[in-house]
């Protein structure tokens, strides 16, 4: 179930839009962030707070990719290996993330600290390679920062 | 008046229309996938894009409306150019498996692939691959075969209002899926499978059975579960019922079904079907010929009458069997044995609450138009879900709430709680200070009138402040003053009245206050009604009190007048009553009933005592299509044809008379000819040819259905008041029974359950829908759950003063924790064993509200 905060978020949410399927993306995103992902329980709490029918709640949130189907670890990378990230060495941060921590792109680090979603072009081609980790941007990786920066994410 | 040229043809509109109106006005096809006349519009498919002089690019013809002067095209090299391309991007993920598809020979996609090709795909990928779902017991979904028109998705959010499927996933990995992702789990209404262009969700039940072009007859009828009374049409092969689909236009139901109407025909062919007649010996009922049982049973009768009188003698109609079997069954009652003694299930609500409303009102005040409904701008919604009990004018009341009308109830209905209904909760026991206090508010808003002084002079007598009220019954009083606004505010009302009011306590008392309110806020009434025609069989007389047509019996005039007709002597001594003939056969002194197409131990409360009560009399016959718990205990058992398989009418509950078309060839009798054979042997000459025979004497004899005939009825010539003349109108001194019931806290109380997805015991005998509903279960609710350490699953005892159950547990979430829910549907496991009753001086329907409960778990 919902903490009342995030009750309290989602009316907030529902009271700015004129209707309340408007209010969805925003209020999934919030069941995301108080269920580490979206199990059909965070879907039922946010039906039934915006009466919006539970199938259609599902609907919206499959259509796209930042919502997630699957249990996540605590923390999120997203890292991206499109063109100059690529050519700045990203695959070998993937391979050093697997090795590291034994995540895999799509996967859950065995001891469920990290998940990975491979992104296609964040933005930060001038900085690349980049990634996110939750909501925090970091830029010109190398082998040896990457570590450096996850440390920070217990 | 716009003109517009669609391929070379001038048409004249009076009102601006779609591209794709306009044509189909005119005769021209175009084609369409994501159109449905049923559905709002949705321009998705592009399969109807013509080309509109001064128009850059193609239009979708379903969303662009005509305008004058517009010069349209609608088969051009170009449009069969796009088309094909079209239909070879549709192809890339479609399987070719139309040889093993259900829906090959009436598919859409098929038939515009072999107009337009293409003939070949230069797709080189792999097709998506998405695993058939046998998971339903009705509905097959195959996303692989899905389009995504989304017209099974608009269908169930838009006309059935359930929501219970949506469209997941994005681009090509997209399809439709209910919220499990598995099982449907949802209405099973199988309207989106009516709306589906292609093979993606079909019915379960003739899978794999026929072909579409192997139907040969397909024959227009009505539904044989709910008083709403849908056209249907069911699709015949070799007389077994294949499939069973709504009308499109019906002004009944118009292209809808619910579940019972759609997938609950499996019963007609089942195989624990009667097939010959059943007479005990030594005990058992063994096999007899015809001649046999129908010799017995009019040689039993004919002593009976003469060793006790005809008063020893009852007979219960059928609220399922049609207005001709039911004519002849009370006229075989009141014209051959002589007596009044003549009733139906009806007894337990319907009849004595719509008389009471006549009473009222004048008679057909409940006689009203379901889709009237959706045009409502306020329904008010007492005593029972009608979203299950008569799920297609449930449907017209989610309509009134999507166009934006105010949907009022009082108690919670799990099937309109999605549509924002503004709600009044009233405690146990306590709906009648509510609707005192309505009634007072809404006198001091609007005034009387003067027009109805019998209701009005009642109306004044009210008088319960909404202070007292709130005391009372625990509704806050500005909830009642925003409620009681709504209803003085409403310009067109309507008050759609259930079961559970009439049969509670002081049930009379409450129809008055909402007659009062009705009047008060100048509505319309809807009564719900169970069963497919006990309208029907109140019309046809089969009640102890009133002829055909409702003259009473009691006025010599109209004893006179129907024994003329039917040259015999009539009674004028009403009959006994469906409670005080079980009474009589309790206490001996009626010896012999006729019971036809009722299965009364199970529907008459307190089953174990009308068990009792049957088992007492001395001869006993049963005519049905199975051998139901009633039909063990008869001495005669008499199989009768079964709905489709006979001709008729059914009277719904808006009084709108319908044909009931045969629709598969059985061996056997219709219930009015086992009837009629038998009067003869009795030595009453009843000559019917056929059913029509039987109709064109009730319109000779009834002032109701005077002079109609099946071509009118077939025309659609039926709907109150007929060609009848106006029937009495009597505005007489309201009588009401003003009992009531005090909970006691902490108390557990019987509640019957109206399950969507059956009807009576009948659709018991449907395999599909038990595969819905497999079995009676007790539910309570989550509270009660906690505090008696009860799981779903659980076996448990429940116990009343009239006898006990042992039943699994299903647990409501929501449910009313002073309730213990259960069906009256299945067979010995019906909430009737358990409900013992006291009867409503008035309307004399049983209140089974206050029967306390007790719950136990059976440890194993
Ligand atoms: S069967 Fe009825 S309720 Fe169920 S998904 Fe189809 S349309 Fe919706
Ligand atoms: S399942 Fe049928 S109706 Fe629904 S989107 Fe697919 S093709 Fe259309
Ligand atoms: S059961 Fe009633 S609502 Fe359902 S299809 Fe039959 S007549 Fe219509
Ligand atoms: S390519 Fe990686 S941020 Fe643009
Ligand atoms: S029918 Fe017009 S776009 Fe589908």
């Amino acid at each position: 179930m919902f903490s009342s905060a995030a009750i309290q978020e989602i009316e907030d949410i529902r009271a700015k839009y004129p209707n309340a399927r408007a209010a969805l993306l925003p209020a999934i995103y919030v069941a995301q962030r108080e269920f580490g992902w979206l199990p059909p329980e965070a879907y039922e709490a946010v039906a039934d707070l915006l009466n919006v029918p539970k199938a259609t709640v599902r609907g919206v949130a499959t259509f796209y990719a930042m919502y997630k189907q699957k249990p996540m670890g605590r923390h999120l990378i997203q890292l991206c290996t499109n063109v100059s990230c690529m050519i700045l060495g990203a695959e070998r941060l993937v391979d050093l993330l697997k090795s590291a921590y034994g995540v895999e792109p799509g996967g859950v680090s065995p001891d469920g600290r990290f998940s990975l979603v491979i992104m296609e072009c964040i933005g930060a081609c001038g900085t690349a390679p980049a990634m996110l980790v939750n909501d925090d941007f970091h830029e010109n990786l190398t082998e040896k920062n990457l570590q450096e920066i996850l440390e920070k994410y217990k | 008046m716009i003109t517009v040229t669609i391929n070379d043809k001038e048409i004249k509109l009076e009102k601006a229309v779609t591209v794709l109106e306009a044509a189909r006005s005119a005769g021209i096809t175009i084609p369409t996938l994501c159109y449905h006349e049923q559905l709002e519009r949705y321009g998705g498919c592009r399969l109807c894009l013509v080309e509109v002089e001064k128009m850059p690019r193609l239009q979708t013809a379903c969303t662009l409306m005509v305008a004058d002067g517009m010069v349209v095209r609608t088969e051009t090299e170009q449009i069969a150019d796009v088309r094909r391309g079209i239909l070879e991007f549709l192809l890339i993920n479609h399987p070719l498996d139309c040889p093993y598809c259900d829906k090959a020979g009436e598919c859409t996609l098929q038939d515009l692939v072999e107009k337009y090709g293409p003939g070949k795909g230069r797709f080189k990928e792999k097709k998506r691959k998405v695993p058939e779902s046998l998971q339903d017991p009705v509905i097959v979904r195959n996303m692989e075969r899905c389009i995504m028109c989304t017209r099974c998705v608009r269908m169930c959010e838009g006309p059935q209002g359930a929501s219970a499927i949506a469209v997941i996933n994005r681009g090509g990995h997209s399809h439709i899926e209910p919220f499990s992702g598995g099982r449907f789990d949802c209405e099973y209404c199988g309207n989106c499978v009516s709306v589906c262009p292609v093979g993606a969700i079909m019915s379960r039940l003739h899978r794999h059975s026929y072909r579409p072009w192997q139907v040969k007859e397909q024959y227009e009828t009505v539904c044989p579960y709910c008083g709403v009374g849908c056209t249907v049409i069911t699709q015949v092969r070799d007389d077994v019922i294949k499939r069973v689909i709504p009308k499109l236009g019906s002004s009944v139901n118009n292209g809808m079904l619910c579940s019972r109407g759609r997938f609950g025909y499996e019963f007609v062919g089942d195989n624990d079907r009667l097939t010959t007649p059943l007479i005990r010996k030594n005990g058992v009922l063994a096999e007899a010929t015809w001649e046999e049982a129908i010799t017995l049973v009019a040689k039993k009768l004919s002593e009976i009458k003469i060793a006790s009188g005809s008063e020893a003698i009852a007979g219960i109609a059928s609220p399922r069997c049609t207005n001709e079997d039911n004519y002849v069954f009370q006229k075989f009652m009141r014209a051959v044995i002589g007596s009044n003694n003549i009733d139906t299930t009806a007894r337990t609500g319907y009849a004595g609450a719509q008389s009471f409303i006549e009473n009222i009102f004048g008679q057909g005040a409940t006689a009203n138009i379901i889709s009237g409904l959706a045009n409502s701008d306020t329904v008010m919604v007492i005593g029972g879900d009608p979203t299950t009990v008569n799920p297609i004018l449930g449907l017209q009341i989610r309509a009134c709430a999507r166009r934006g009308g105010n949907v009022l109830t009082i108690g919670d209905f799990a099937g309109l709680s999605k549509f924002s209904p503004k709600k009044l909760l009233p405690g146990k026991y306590t709906e009648t200070i509510l609707l005192e206090a309505i009634v007072t508010a809404l006198r001091e808003k609007k005034g009387l009138s003067g027009s109805n002084g019998p209701l009005e002079s009642k109306i004044k007598d009210i008088s319960v402040t909404a202070a007292d009220a709130a005391a009372k019954c625990g509704v806050p009083e500005q909830q009642l003053s925003a409620f009681v606004d709504l209803l003085a505010g409403a310009a067109t009302y309507s008050l759609v009245i259930g079961k559970e009011i009439v049969q509670s306590t002081g049930g009379s008392y409450k129809l008055l206050l909402l007659a009062a309110i009705n009047y008060l806020a100048n509505g319309r009434i809807y009564m719900l009604t169970e069963k497919a025609n006990e309208q029907g069989a109140l019309d046809m007389g089969c009640a102890p009190d009133l002829l055909p047509g409702y003259r009473p019996v009691a006025f010599p005039e109209f004893a006179k007048k129907y024994g003329a007709q039917w040259h015999a002597e009539i009674s004028e001594k009403p009959g006994l009553n469906l409670f005080a003939m079980i009474d009589a056969a309790e206490n001996g002194s009626l010896k012999a009933m006729y019971v036809m197409g009722e299965n009364a131990v199970c529907n008459i409360p307190n089953s174990g005592r009308v068990e009792k009560a049957l088992k007492n009399l001395d001869f006993l016959v049963v005519q049905d299509i199975f051998l139901t718990e009633t039909a063990k205990l008869a001495d005669v058992v008499l199989p009768a044809l079964a709905w489709a398989e006979k001709g008729g009418t059914f009277t719904n509950m808006e009084r709108r008379i319908q044909l009931v078309r045969k629709s598969v060839q059985r061996e056997g009798l219709e219930d009015w000819k086992i009837i009629a054979e038998i009067a003869k042997n009795m030595g009453y000459g009843m000559e019917y040819v056929s059913s029509e025979g039987v109709f064109h004497e009730i319109a000779k004899v009834s002032p109701l259905y005077r002079d109609l005939t099946y071509e009118d009825i077939g025309k659609g010539e039926n709907i109150y008041p007929y060609k009848g003349e106006p029937l009495r109108d009597v505005k007489e001194d309201i009588q009401v029974d003003t009992a009531s019931a005090v909970a006691s806290a902490g108390k557990l109380y019987l509640q019957i359950e109206r399950p969507l997805f059956h009807s009576g015991t009948l659709s018991t005998r449907a395999a599909s829908l038990r595969n819905i509903y497999p079995q009676a279960v007790a539910r309570i609710s989550s509270a009660t759950a906690k505090a008696l350490s009860l799981t779903e699953g659980d076996v448990v005892n429940v116990r009343t003063k009239a006898g006990s159950l042992s039943l699994f547990v299903a647990i409501d979430k929501d449910g009313d924790s002073s309730a213990v829910a259960i069906s009256n549907n299945f067979e010995r496991k019906g909430a009737f064993r358990l409900a013992d009753y006291a009867l409503d001086q008035v309307t004399k329907a049983p209140c089974i509200d206050a029967v306390e409960i007790s719950i136990e778990k059976v440890t194993a």
